[in-house]
């Protein structure tokens, strides 16, 4: 597309402060990562410099200048995680190719254009007194990882990554297995992550047992733990870490607006005045694990 | 040819021109703000209210897409009149446009009493939303019975001067015949439709996907039925009808329009594209150009049959 790549649609406003933007992003690099996994680099300068770790983009999946046809397939955006920035101008998305609003954003070529808006949502939150972070994925949950990785990095923070997912194929990177040691994802080492993954299939062990097996070794000051990936995943480890380590976790619901307006992705929240509910869109996608009324939430 | 005029009036309500925002789309408009002028919008229909806050239905999940469409199950979540009155809406008036508050209650009394405390603001109009198909008491129970919707109608009536626009429910065998109840009982417009009661189920598990059991379909998928009923209803009474149901583009609201719609809303679309309203005027303005129409009130139930 010949247009400018980061003006709004047309009859959009430029919004000005500090909320959410809407912008066509033109993709320059789109590669596949894994079996039915893509890697997306987008050009979204405005989304460089106000992003952080956690939060998301909403996706329109159809081209930009078809937005006045209806289409009877992905007719709402879609939700993915920022999964890396690339300054000056470049954001990375990691895809899991799900349903058919994945499969059309699969399908983008470099040179075409994605209709975005955001950043949305809260991210992970980094406390100053933070010296280790333990990062818990499971399986597609490790598309923000990078980003947040780097974050700490950047901020000084030693990083413990344990990522785990029912087989190899199911996570965007590559996994190496040096030597009988176990596994590790070397892009992840790459960023200064000491890395733990295990796939169930071939170490035969869940990511929730490697955590509770590791937590004894964890300092008590100045650690927290970060995690994303399936609900039952974060269930249990907002079990393990209960009373100890300060736990953060990333959400997902289904979204209409991602804007925090519809009401459409809640989750039941912990609150005062008893039983609440929280968007993940805007209240989120990251929680304290406080926030959370776990007994309430569906699996 | 000199620009065309696009104004309408919904009773005492002067719109720039015949676009609004339907209820419960952007809640109260604070969380799109930025992401198009609502400004140029003929109106802005906030999300209905109840006389106290209420929680919505339990989530995992509370929307479904599907086919051209979505399926909603939300349950009427709302801060309820007090905080809507002081945190809401001044942000809502700030837009600049017509501000229409939408309210609900268990009883006739509910509704009046929401009017009565919205009678002393800056709102432009109030619809009476007797039509959501997602709560148990209130909402839908009173758009399917004609008496039960002209009770409602005629508490609000006596509650406030504003003007009063019910909005209809498709879920019955006779639209025409609650739209004229609804007339009768002192309505100065009447709107339509809200979602089609519809039902998701998920196969593996053999459930509902919507944790409530059912929901409203919206979308694209809706129009044609939409538009349907707006006919039928435009042919039945005098006052002016706000037509509503899979709104996408300019195309469709000109076939609410012509079908008998003084005023359309727009819902679903908001959520592909937050500046659907706008493009939409733009697209109503440039078809009143092309066609050598002076205003777009001559439009209005032109349908030739
Ligand atoms: C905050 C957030 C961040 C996410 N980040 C990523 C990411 O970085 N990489 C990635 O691969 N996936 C991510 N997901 C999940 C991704 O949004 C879904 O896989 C995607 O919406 C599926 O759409 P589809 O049309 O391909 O699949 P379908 O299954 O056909 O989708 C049908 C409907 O269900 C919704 N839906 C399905 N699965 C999910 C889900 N897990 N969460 C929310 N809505 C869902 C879709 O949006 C759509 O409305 C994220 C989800 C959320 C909420
Ligand atoms: C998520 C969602 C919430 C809604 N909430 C309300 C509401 O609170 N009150 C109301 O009168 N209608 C509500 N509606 C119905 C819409 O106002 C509109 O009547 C309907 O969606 C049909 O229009 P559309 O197809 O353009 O969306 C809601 C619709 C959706 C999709
Ligand atoms: S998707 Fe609308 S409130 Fe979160």
């Amino acid at each position: 597309m010949s247009e400018p790549h980061t003006s709004p649609p047309p009859g959009t406003q430029a919004p000005s402060g500090s909320g959410p933007l809407r912008l066509q992003a033109e993709v320059l690099e789109s590669e596949r990562v894994a079996a039915n996994h893509r890697r997306l680099l987008l050009r979204a300068p405005q989304i460089v410099t106000t992003a952080q770790p956690g939060q998301f983009l909403h996706i329109w999946c159809h081209p930009p200048e078809e937005i006045d046809r209806p289409p009877s397939a992905a007719l709402l955006r879609r939700p993915y995680s920022i999964s890396r920035l690339r300054p000056p101008d470049g954001v990375e998305i990691l895809l899991r190719v799900r349903g058919n609003g994945g499969r059309l954003l699969a399908a983008k070529a470099a040179g075409e254009s994605l209709d975005i808006i955001g950043p949305l949502g809260h991210g992970f939150r980094i406390s100053p007194g933070l010296s280790l972070a333990v990062i818990v994925a499971g399986g597609i949950g490790l598309a923000p990882v990078s980003f947040l990785v780097e974050r700490l990095g950047g901020l000084g923070v030693r990083v413990i990554l344990l990522a785990g997912a029912e087989t190899d194929e199911k996570i965007p990177f590559r996994v190496e297995r040096p030597q009988a040691g176990g596994a590790t994802l070397p892009e992840m080492e790459a960023l200064g992550a000491e890395v733990t993954f295990v796939s169930e299939s071939v170490e035969g062990v869940r990511i929730t047992e490697v955590v509770q097996a590791r937590l004894d070794e964890l300092p008590g000051e100045g650690a927290a733990m970060f995690a994303v990936g399936p609900r039952a995943m974060l269930k249990r480890l907002a079990e393990i870490a209960r009373g100890g380590l300060p736990l953060q976790v990333s959400l997902e619901e289904r979204m209409a607006c991602g804007l925090g307006a519809c009401r459409s992705c809640v989750v039941p929240a912990r609150s005062a005045d008893g039983a609440s509910y929280k968007t993940v869109c805007r209240d989120g996608p990251v929680f304290d694990a406080s926030e959370i009324d776990w007994e309430r939430l569906t699996p | 040819m000199t620009k065309p005029d696009l104004g309408v009036t919904i009773g005492s309500m002067a719109m720039k021109n015949p676009v609004m925002i339907a209820s419960g789309i952007f809640g109260y408009g604070d969380e799109f703000a930025g992401l198009a002028d609502y400004g140029e919008l003929g109106a802005l229909v906030l999300k209905t209210i109840t006389r106290e806050p209420r929680q919505g239905n339990p989530p995992a999940h509370r929307t479904v897409e599907t086919p051209a469409g979505m399926v909603n199950a939300i349950g009427l979540e709302n801060v309820g009149l007090d905080a809507f009155l002081r945190d809401k809406l001044p942000a809502a008036l700030a837009h600049g446009t017509n501000v229409v508050a939408s309210i609900a209650g268990d009883t006739p009394e509910g509704f009046a009493e929401c009017a009565r405390s919205l009678d002393g603001t800056d709102v432009a109009a109030i619809e009476i939303n007797i039509s959501c198909p997602n709560v148990k008491k209130g909402g839908m129970a009173f758009g399917v019975d004609a008496e039960a919707s002209a009770e409602v109608t005629a508490a609000v009536r006596a509650a406030t001067k504003k003007p009063i626009i019910p909005k209809l429910t498709p879920n019955v065998t006779d639209i025409a015949s609650v739209a004229q109840a609804c007339e009768r009982a002192g309505a100065d417009a009447i709107s339509l439709t809200n979602t089609f009661s519809a039902m998701v189920i998920d196969v593996e598990g053999r459930r509902p996907l919507l944790a409530a059991g059912t929901g409203g379909l919206s979308g694209p998928a809706i129009r044609p039925a939409a538009v349907y009923r707006v006919h039928q209803v435009a042919q039945a009474v005098e006052v002016p009808v706000v037509g509503m149901g899979g709104i996408w583009n300019a195309n469709d609201a000109l076939e609410f329009i012509i079908a008998g719609a003084s005023a359309v809303a727009v819902g679903t679309a908001l959520y592909a594209d937050p500046a659907a309203g706008n493009r939409i005027v733009a697209g109503i303005r440039e078809y009143l150009q092309r066609h050598g129409i002076r205003q777009v009130s001559d439009l209005v139930g032109s349908i030739q049959l």
